[in-house]
């Protein structure tokens, strides 16, 4: 069998974009692309939808909304409502409701979808031979452009003893049948703090441990500290500045140890989750297509294109924001700049990054260490959501809003701690993306007796010049 | 069965044997011992073989940057000559 080794654009190709990933990253332009008439292709190793709606914000957003009922019954008596009998956690019900989630996102549907639409769905490893030419399960494909979304692996930290004691992912833990008495998170990023707010509201006796000195570190430092005080309310035990050094098995339980500032703390669980990070998965013979990468991901210009110029890349593979939204808006910017003269570029100066717990904490925009950083002078305006009419009528008064503001005013980043905090966000989200002056929220109407009047009252409390 | 493409463009299926070749003697270009050598080498071609598993194809460039890979745990040295110097493929 001979193939083209010149590495020129093949004459004839067998389609106009092959899609690496069906996730949010890939499935998004190959919509676009079929939609606007051209000959697309997927190629897909795993589950169709990818990461999101099979592993990752559906399901464990089905495992929250069932904590915060638990939640919620547990206090029904604090409303006048008598509840007999104790509420318990029903596992095999609970992950056939968390299953319901998933399969009503259709992603079991996704291969029969594609076809219906027109778009070829190729099966199994991607990998390139040329920068033209892609190689699954043998077979070889060429297409005038390439869209890769191969989305991330975990990033399993190199702890002695963690691979021969064994582990759990989220993908696992979300599994659970039974779940452990004891549980470790590795990591206390979004993923960490998620499944502990999980674990903990449904009794298990859960640990996180984060390496840097608070929880959602990269946030402003309130909301770390609330966090963990909040979690240390529900009986978490929390260790921050704190690094799991040794892990060693102990009959059926599972032994971590723990460094906090040089003091080592054996701590004995049932199971270790792993939360600490992710890997873009790049391991699809990009060297032969000449893209650059690295350990963090694909190389790309705003314009989501990588340095091989008919190849682009979106979502978690590019090493950004790992969200579902930046996915899907980076590869609706690939999909309209692949063909086109007129380029679209990716803005990230306005985008909300949410975790899930109870309250609910969301922020967007810059933080105040990137603003130091940026040597940006600016201004808070916050507030506490204790005093807010909403807050008095569902009994939930932890919280804040906090705004940055430039000397102008110009709103250029927020974070909100609140019950509905992740839709909180977009009026600030909207605030910055069209940098608007925080005044133009303060002179705006807001519903009373509602959460986002906590904004409005953050908001005035910035000098607008 | 896993086939590479080779430089002048045909495939053949993939030899193992190959890959404990060309380690062994990137090994004994920068002097390692013959018994070392070939103890990397065989640890070597596990983790190759282990990468490829679920590929169907690959370039014999990306069969050397992968030995080239798992060889710099052992002997960076070897890596380097492995990645650089055409020594058996």
């Amino acid at each position: 069998m001979t193939y083209q080794t010149k590495h020129v654009p093949p004459k004839i190709a067998d389609f106009d974009v092959i899609v690496i990933g069906t996730g949010s990253g890939g499935g998004v332009g190959a919509h676009m692309l079929n939609k606007d008439g051209k000959k697309v292709a997927v190629v897909e190793q795993e589950t169709m939808g990818g990461e999101c709606p099979n592993y990752g914000c559906i399901p464990t957003k089905a495992l929250l909304q069932a904590a915060e009922t638990l939640d919620t019954i547990n206090s029904a008596e604090n409303f006048g409502i008598k509840v007999s009998g104790k509420a318990e956690v029903d596992y095999p019900a609970l992950k056939a409701w968390k299953d319901k989630a998933v399969w009503n996102t259709g992603t079991h549907a996704g291969e029969q979808s594609y076809k219906e639409d027109g778009v070829a769905v190729l099966r199994g490893h991607a990998h390139f031979i040329d920068p033209w030419t892609l190689s699954v399960k043998g077979k070889r494909y060429t297409a005038k452009r390439f869209l890769i979304a191969s989305g991330t692996s975990d990033f399993v930290p190199p702890i002695p003893g963690l691979k021969e004691t064994g582990y759990i992912g989220y993908r696992e833990a979300l599994e659970f049948e039974k779940p452990p008495k004891k549980l470790f998170i590795i990591g206390g990023g979004a993923i960490g703090c998620e499944f502990t707010e999980i674990f903990s509201t449904f009794g298990v006796d859960v640990h996180i441990a984060e390496a840097t000195e608070r929880l959602a570190g990269k946030e402003d430092s309130e909301i770390g500290d609330l966090i963990q005080a909040l979690f240390e309310r529900k009986g978490v035990h929390v260790h921050v500045d704190s690094k799991v050094v040794k892990v060693e098995k102990k009959g059926a339980q599972k032994v971590v140890h723990v460094d906090t500032n040089g003091k080592v703390t054996k701590i004995t669980v049932d199971e270790i989750m792993l939360a600490a990070g992710k890997i873009a998965n790049t391991d699809l013979g990009l060297e032969n297509a000449g893209v650059e990468f690295s350990r963090r991901g694909i190389k790309v210009s705003r314009e989501m294109q990588t340095t091989t110029e008919h190849i682009y890349a979106a979502g978690d593979v590019t090493g950004g924001y790992m969200f579902t939204h930046v996915a899907n808006y980076e590869s609706r910017i690939a999909a309209q700049n692949m063909f086109s003269t007129l380029k679209h570029h990716a803005d990230y100066s306005a985008v909300p990054r949410c975790i899930f717990i109870s309250p609910e904490v969301a922020s967007v925009g810059l933080t105040e260490a990137e603003l130091k950083e940026k040597g940006i002078e600016y201004q808070v305006g916050a507030t506490s959501t204790g005093w807010l009419g909403r807050a008095n009528t569902s009994q939930k008064d932890t919280g804040f809003v906090k705004i940055l503001a430039n000397k102008k005013g110009i709103i250029l980043g927020a974070s909100i701690v609140a019950p509905r905090a992740g839709e909180m966000i977009h009026e600030l989200t909207l605030a910055i993306q069209w940098k608007m002056k925080a005044s133009k929220i303060k002179y705006t109407i807001h519903a009373f007796p509602t959460w986002n009047q906590a904004i409005r009252s953050a908001a005035a409390k910035i000098d607008c010049k | 069965m896993q086939h590479i493409v080779k430089r002048a463009g045909h495939t053949e299926p993939y030899d193992e044997k190959k890959v404990y070749a060309a380690v062994y003697a990137a090994c004994l270009s920068v002097r390692e011992p013959s018994g070392s050598a070939e103890l990397v080498a065989d640890k070597v071609m596990t983790d190759v073989n282990t990468w490829i598993e679920k590929k169907h194809e690959v370039t014999a460039n990306d069969i050397r940057r992968q030995g080239a890979k798992h060889l710099k745990a052992y002997n960076p040295d070897a890596s380097h000559m492995l990645l650089n110097h055409r020594i058996v493929w």
